[in-house]
């Protein structure tokens, strides 16, 4: 395993004790008495955190004050504490009391001198031990062989040999082939998760052909319909879901391309280790080529929490505990999905059962500390992508050009430049000020000066805006003064809209948000802009770097105006086309009369006064400005300017390219919205978090990732690249020596097919999970996998062309006395039909199915109230819309409010990872099926198709139970369902046999 | 009526054909189950309508059967309902000051604001509750109020799923699906945990702060919109072809169908169960409608919750009325439920955050929103109690009043409040809690708890309920991949001083 990390590493820290020579006495604390402290009390009163100022780090701490008395366990407050009283205890505070035998150590301990070793400390408890079946390297398996002839008859693949081994040794024998109807309906809902028409299934059963079935399943493999079916099992696992969840559940309109390409991805057979890849890094490691980038919906695929990103800052801790869970969630979608580890433990404390420690699980959070969950666009074309990248090279070459020629005027300016910089500076700020009560608009405070805040002038009606001016305020706060709260970087914006909606395009009539602007003191910000293409309605300033006021941040400006003539006299009101007007801000003080919305536009702004200051100061501009000009020599001019038309060229460029599409995907750069912002690649510092609680943080952690052996290297202590951390996850997980990775997948998919795996918890290999029933099995499929290029498609072949697989599912009792639920597969396992099968089959029998893949989810609710809260409407839904009679797959799945139909059907629930889904039985389900809008009128849909397609009742009735169950009805069954049709009509018939047994369930 | 005959009917037929009895459950086990945690659920869906949930015996004597929370969504503030603060009218308008550093959500560290509803002392024990939930006046002395309540976040999201669930996330069982999951329903033909959502639209998490997650479907909760066509979801089909006598000889012939079905796959108990499950829907299509009938409620009662002005109108504004009929219904129907044997009623009050509000989030104006909401709660609630009390059902059911998180006891500025994650009240009444009692004292200002280092947490609350239930929250466990979860985490302490 260490050749394949490239960069340094540090030694895995096995935490526990520190080693030292035993003496007797030392045994009996360090075996008897160190145990019981460090997993009952430690957790409270440990080196970080002492609460109650007791600690039982090293013997100093625990000794220094009269918790323990050696000699005396009777006069020891600890003992006093942990001594149960009527069944309770005063400690541990969190937990049951300690047992007698727990206390009859202690108090032996310390009536006997309280010896703790000096250089003895606790530390929290870790499991050390690495030696669990899936830690240990896949093993090369020889196939079974058998001498008997019949069992070599039998054994059609290498998993009839594994598994009639297992049968064997347990005196079991397996069961007779299903019948060729049964194999096609099994087949073929297993593979593409629909019925086989009925055409399909007579020529499957009266083929001669003795390769019938290998070709069928090749076929079903082929369909595009397979990666539909398979689609929907891994999305189960990942959490995907259209909305976030959370409060609000807001939609998100471009996750789909993600369930799009895990379509795909099945649909090409995509090597897994590359579609696991895509999933972490695609973005490094295929650039150009959009699965690279659509992948990434997997991190971003579970539940955000929208109000702790977007409306509370990464400042407080309400914003850092969003923030935690958010990494949270892409560190155990990671780890569960493709590792089948549960780790979610390690976030407050060391794993109980499996070597994973908190320290482990922060480095994990490291790995995706710097990424998000935003809309990021994929370019479809390779070329545009490469245009993309040239430009970007050229913007960063042409602005380190002009960073040096900046340099280079300030140091030719020498000391006087610099002097002159700072009288400037000074004179602005003693002008004397005229100005009146009303200072102006006023945003909240706040301490984070990235914050983005907004003001805006509505005009009365759309008009023609030549020039816009920000007047800057003035206020004593601080000492500050002149410019009070101007920002630091901003951004002006027009919109011919009134309000917001899904069309609103604002132009840019400044965008100063790249770099910080001087402070204008109180000089008005003049802002020409008379070529814009339509009449404006609103003026928005954004700030997008907030002024300092002391300690915290605001944005102020005293006055807006707009002129339709770019020439209008600034300090008239004459034409002020926004005096008045009305005034929207993301938020205000409303601090009356001084601060307001409307004092942005009631025609007063401060003024600078005094005749000598101004005197002074335009002597110290004038003479910066002259030796400005010296020093930029017309070389220097013609370069800036070349320079600086090179780089608005290259923008403009850049910014002309279409965008391409949008997914919802893991992302470093996006649009910020509110406290949301991008961390433009910059990775947030991670510590590991003791209990798991932001605010109490330990030592900052390294990426890394999880070790399998006590010396296996798992930290890179030298990648501050954030995409370079998700490629090393990335390498790591698709090693072909990972003990985890490809017994996970082979697992899954086994589970699939037969309904439970070879390992029962599929997400959980630890000691808390279920063990293999078929070890070696595992093993080679495992290995198979991976020597086969990683095909799904090969193994679905291998396990479904088996005999174990084919075998009939009936019940045999004295199989069943030996082995009861079937766990070494003496017969195959009926399985009830899911949600998406029961409702794409309801569509097939009633012939409305549109097969149409891919795009937007269509909606089965009406969607009310999507400005704040969006209302998901089910029982307001038409059955009847066309644009929902496709595959259930496709449907728009709203996380916190899931369709009831479905649910009632046992649908994954998209806030939890679902590896496996339940199969329940419950009156409600009843009430679905027969009474359900949808079955309703699907079951009309089905009678009329019935109706137009068969000539008589008997032939009808016929036609309806052959699509629901791909064969003839029973003689009794017939004849009931034929007089049922004909009392209350083939629409009432066609809606129980929605309901029928033999419709929900595979044999 | 018909329904009801048929239904014997099928009931008898079923039991002649041996499909209905003790033998049901033990084959539970037998068959075609997979292993493990889904062989469990499946059992539990055999059995539980037979014998309730997972918990065949309870841990310990229990002293309640059943639960009905009161779920006031958006925060309502502990301030201006049930925790009298002195020290606020007295500094009332003056800067306000914590003694330390305190995040606010918003801006709500403006000035001290007293309450703007007057406070006055009711009961034998003489608890001071505001004007606004006077009339739970008379109940004050069935009430335990726990008024050191601690969340851990003051983002109503989280913070409901935390008072909902237990955990702040989403992804857990609500604790109406763990206690049905444990205990079942003690009736078959109604949902064991009943919602009555804010029929204006869900709080905050919608529908998963009822999902049973990773519990057997059946633990979930069922929401009941009394107002709508259908009450229940799909309870009755609403199509023209659909006649009574169409549904009756379609469920007998789709009932002797699958019957044969599963007589040729014998050893696969689910079969049997599913038939069972479509006897078990004609039987709630009798019951439910019966339940939510209120027409039979003789007038007294009505007034009691405040039902005694059928036909009302409205204004546009939030007004008291009109909140006490909304809420007033919502308890009524509970009582109905509770005492037709269902196992845990969940009320909402408020929706989710839009404007005007209809939820208790009161950064605005405290009076304007809480007067009435609280108003229309406090008649709904106090019915509630004194009805279930004259029935005798009081000491066997648990009536929990809850909410997300407080408000500050300073302004916004204005004469709302912001979030206050870090004190709040609950109260909890019947089933053996301890009436008359107010634990866990708040600080003078309604801040913090008065003994910052032992406050109550929703594991403590939810630990205390599942004792009266007979219950040990510790035992109570599902393994989900690879953890054994509880409803109280890897916390909880029952609050031993409320209970009588």
């Amino acid at each position: 395993m260490m050749d394949f990390f490239k960069l340094g590493v540090l030694l895995l820290c096995v935490a526990g004790f520190a080693m030292k020579s035993v003496a007797a006495d030392d045994q009996f604390f360090e075996q008897e008495v160190a145990p019981i402290l460090q997993q009952r009390c430690l957790s409270c009163h440990n080196e970080n955190e002492s609460k109650g100022d007791f600690s039982l780090h090293s013997a100093a701490r625990a000794l220094e004050d009269d918790y323990i008395v050696a000699g005396d366990a009777a006069g020891s407050h600890l003992l006093q504490v942990v001594t149960p009283d009527d069944g309770k205890a005063e400690m541990p505070k969190d937990g049951s009391p300690l047992t007698a035998e727990q206390i009859a150590v202690l108090t032996k301990w310390i009536d006997q001198g309280a010896d703790w070793p000096t250089d003895f400390v606790l530390t929290e408890a870790v499991v050390s031990d690495f030696d669990w079946w899936s830690y240990r390297p896949l093993q090369s398996v020889a196939v079974p062989t058998f001498d008997d002839p019949e069992s070599r008859f039998w054994v059609k693949t290498p998993v009839d040999a594994f598994v009639l081994r297992q049968l064997q040794q347990r005196g079991l024998t397996a069961s007779p082939p299903a019948d060729r109807r049964t194999l096609i309906r099994r087949l073929s809902y297993d593979l593409i998760g629909l019925p086989p028409t009925p055409a399909e299934v007579q020529a499957f059963c009266e083929s001669d052909d003795p390769a019938a079935y290998e070709k069928l399943v090749d076929r079903l493999l082929e369909s595009k319909h397979y990666g539909e079916r398979w689609a929907r099992h891994w999305l189960d696992v990942v959490k995907y879901a259209d909305t976030c969840g959370y409060d609000k559940d807001k939609l998100r309109h471009n996750a789909w391309p993600y369930r799009d390409y895990v379509i795909r991805s099945l649909n090409q057979d995509k090597p897994y280790g590359q579609f696991i890849q895509e999933q972490i890094a695609g973005d490094a490691l295929f650039p150009g080529q959009p699965d690279g980038i659509i992948g990434l919906g997997f991190l971003a695929a579970g539940p955000w929490d929208f109000i702790g990103h977007v409306e509370v800052s990464e400042a407080k801790i309400d914003g850092k505990v969003a923030r935690n869970l958010d990494r949270d969630d892409m560190v155990c979608n990671t780890i569960n999905t493709f590792c089948s580890i549960t780790i979610q433990c390690a976030r407050c404390h060391n794993h109980k059962f499996d070597p994973i420690t908190q320290e482990h699980y922060y480095s994990l959070q490291s790995v995706f500390a710097a990424v998000d969950r935003a809309e990021r666009a994929y370019d479809l074309d390779p070329q545009i992508e490469q245009q993309r990248r040239d430009l970007e090279a050229q913007l960063a070459k042409l602005t380190k050009q002009q960073k040096q020629l900046e340099a280079d005027i300030k140091s030719l300016g020498g000391n006087r430049l610099q002097e002159l910089t700072t009288t400037v500076a000074s004179l602005q700020s003693q002008q004397a000020v005229q100005k009146g009560v009303q200072f102006g608009y006023h945003s909240t405070i706040t301490n984070n000066q990235n914050t983005e805040k907004w003001v805006e002038v509505v005009l009365p009606a759309p008009q023609t805006v030549g020039k816009i001016v920000l007047r800057p305020c003035h206020d004593d706060y601080a000492d500050i003064g002149s410019g009070f709260g101007f920002p630091i970087r901003y951004r002006v914006e027009v919109t011919s809209d009134e309000t917001d909606h899904e069309t609103t395009q604002w132009l840019m009539v400044t965008n100063r948000s790249e770099s910080d602007q001087p402070n204008p003191a109180l000089g008005p910000v003049v802002l020409t802009c008379d070529s814009l293409p339509h009449p404006v309605r609103r003026i928005r300033v954004t700030a997008t770097r907030l002024a300092e006021r002391r300690n915290d941040y605001i944005f102020a400006i005293s006055e807006l105006q707009a002129y339709q003539d770019s020439d209008a006299a600034i300090d008239s009101h004459e034409g002020n086309l926004a005096q008045g007007a009305k005034v929207r801000s993301f938020d205000s003080i409303q601090a009356a009369p001084r601060w307001g919305r409307k004092n942005l536009v009631d025609g007063h702004w401060p003024s600078a006064g005094d005749s000598d200051v101004q005197q002074a100061l335009a002597e110290a501009i004038a003479e910066r400005d002259q030796l400005l000009a010296k020093i930029e020599t017309k070389a220097r001019v013609a370069k800036r300017d070349q320079l600086k038309a090179a780089i608005k060229n290259a923008r403009e460029n850049r910014d002309k390219l279409p965008r391409g599409k949008m997914v919802y995907a893991a992302a470093t750069h996006f649009k910020a919205q509110g406290n949301f912002k991008p961390t433009n690649g910059t990775p947030r510092p991670i510590h590991v978090l003791l209990r798991g609680d932001v605010q109490q943080q330990g030592t900052p952690v390294a990426p890394g990732v999880l070790p399998f052996s006590s010396t296996d290297p798992w930290q890179y202590n030298d990648l501050p690249d954030e995409a370079a951390r998700r490629v090393a996850v990335a390498q790591w997980l698709t090693h072909e020596d990972h003990p985890l990775v490809w017994r996970s997948i082979v697992n899954r998919i086994w589970q699939y097919h037969f309904g439970k795996g070879i390992v029962e918890t599929p997400n959980d290999f630890g000691r808390m999970g279920a063990e293999p029933t078929h070890p070696l099995l595992l093993d080679y499929l495992a290995r198979y996998f991976l020597e086969h290029g990683q095909s799904m498609k090969s193994l679905h072949r291998m396990i479904v062309t088996s005999n174990t697989y084919q075998q009939s599912s009936a019940h045999r009792e004295a199989m069943a006395q030996q082995d009861q639920s079937n766990r070494y597969l003496w017969r195959m396992n009926r399985r009830r039909l899911s949600a998406e099968e029961i409702r794409d089959s309801i569509f097939v029998a009633s012939g409305s199915l549109n097969r149409s893949m891919g795009g937007p989810g269509y909606y089965l609710f009406a969607l009310e109230k999507t400005a704040h809260s969006p209302h998901y409407e089910y029982h307001k839904f038409d059955p009847a819309d066309k644009t929902t009679h496709r595959r259930s797959i496709y449907r728009f799945i709203a996380r916190s409010q899931p369709d009831p139909w479905m649910t009632t059907l046992d649908c994954a629930d998209s806030s939890q990872s679902t590896p496996r889904r339940n199969e329940t039985l419950t009156a409600l389900q009843a009430l679905s099926l027969l009474n359900n809008r949808f079955n309703l009128y699907m079951a009309q849909q089905m009678a009329k198709k019935v109706a137009s397609d068969a000539s008589d009742l008997p032939s009808q009735v016929d036609l309806a139970y052959l699509q629901i169950a791909q064969r003839q009805p029973d003689l009794e069954s017939r004849q009931e369902m034929i007089a049922y049709a004909r009392e209350h009509g083939l629409a009432n018939l066609c809606r129980y046999l929605f309901n029928f047994s033999e419709f929900v369930y595979l044999d | 009526m018909y329904r009801r005959e048929f239904l014997k009917r099928m009931l008898s037929n079923a039991a002649g054909a041996g499909a209905i009895g003790p033998g049901l459950v033990s084959q539970g086990l037998v068959g075609q189950g997979f292993g493990g945690l889904a062989l469990a659920s499946m059992l539990h869906d055999d059995t539980s309508a037979a014998t309730g949930g997972v918990l065949s015996s309870p841990h310990h004597p229990a002293k309640a059967k059943r639960v009905v929370q009161l779920f006031m969504a958006g925060a309502a503030s502990h301030l201006d309902l049930w925790d009298h603060k002195p020290m606020l009218e007295k500094y009332h308008g003056q800067d306000s000051d914590f003694g330390e550093p305190v995040e606010a959500f918003q801006n709500g560290l403006g000035p001290w604001m007293k309450s703007p509803f007057k406070f006055a002392a009711y009961g034998q024990s003489g608890k001071m509750i505001s004007d606004v939930v006077a009339p739970l006046g008379e109940c004050v002395d069935d009430i335990a109020f726990v008024h050191n309540m601690v969340g851990k976040t003051g983002v109503h999201s989280q913070a409901t799923y935390l008072q909902a669930t237990g955990f702040q996330r989403p992804g857990f069982p609500g604790m109406g699906s763990w206690i049905s999951y444990a205990l079942g329903s003690e009736n078959q033909n109604l949902p064991t945990f009943v919602v009555l959502p804010d029929h204006r639209g869900f709080a905050s998490n919608g529908p998963k702060n009822w999902g049973a997650a990773f519990l057997p479907a059946s633990a979930q909760g069922t929401a009941i919109f009394p107002q709508r066509d259908n009450p229940i979801e799909d309870l009755t089909p609403k199509a023209d072809y659909v006649t009574s006598a169409a549904d009756e000889a379609g469920l007998e012939m789709l009932q002797r169908i699958n019957q044969r079905f599963t007589q040729q796959r014998p050893g696969d108990s689910r079969l049997q169960a599913r038939i069972r499950s479509y006897e078990m829907a004609a039987a709630m299509q009798m019951s439910a409608p019966e339940a939510l009938d209120l027409s039979g409620e003789p007038a007294h009662i009505m007034k009691l919750y405040g039902l005694d002005r059928a036909g009302a109108t409205y204004p546009k504004e939030i007004n008291p009325a009109e909140e006490t009929e909304y809420f007033g219904r919502k308890c009524l129907i509970a009582r109905r439920l509770l005492e037709r044997g269902v196992r845990f009623v969940q009320i909402w009050s408020g929706n989710d955050n839009g404007f005007p509000r209809r939820n208790w989030d009161s950064h605005e104006n405290i009076q304007r929103d809480h007067g009435p909401l609280a108003s229309g709660m406090a008649v709904g609630a106090a019915a509630l109690i004194k009805d279930l009390k004259q029935r005798g059902m009081l000491e066997d059911t648990i009536v929990l009043w809850t909410t997300e998180f407080g408000r500050m006891p300073s302004s916004q500025g204005g004469v709302g409040r912001d979030h206050n994650p870090y004190v709040f009240t609950n109260w909890l009444c019947g089933g053996g809690f301890k009436g008359g009692t107010s634990y866990g004292p708040s600080d003078q200002w309604g801040y913090k708890p008065l003994e910052r280092d032992r406050p109550t947490q929703v594991y403590d609350i939810h630990a205390s309920i599942l004792h009266q239930l007979g219950i040990d929250h510790t035992k109570l466990t599902v393994r989900h991949d690879g953890i054994d979860r509880r409803l109280t985490d890897v916390h909880g302490h029952v609050i031993n001083d409320i209970i009588a």
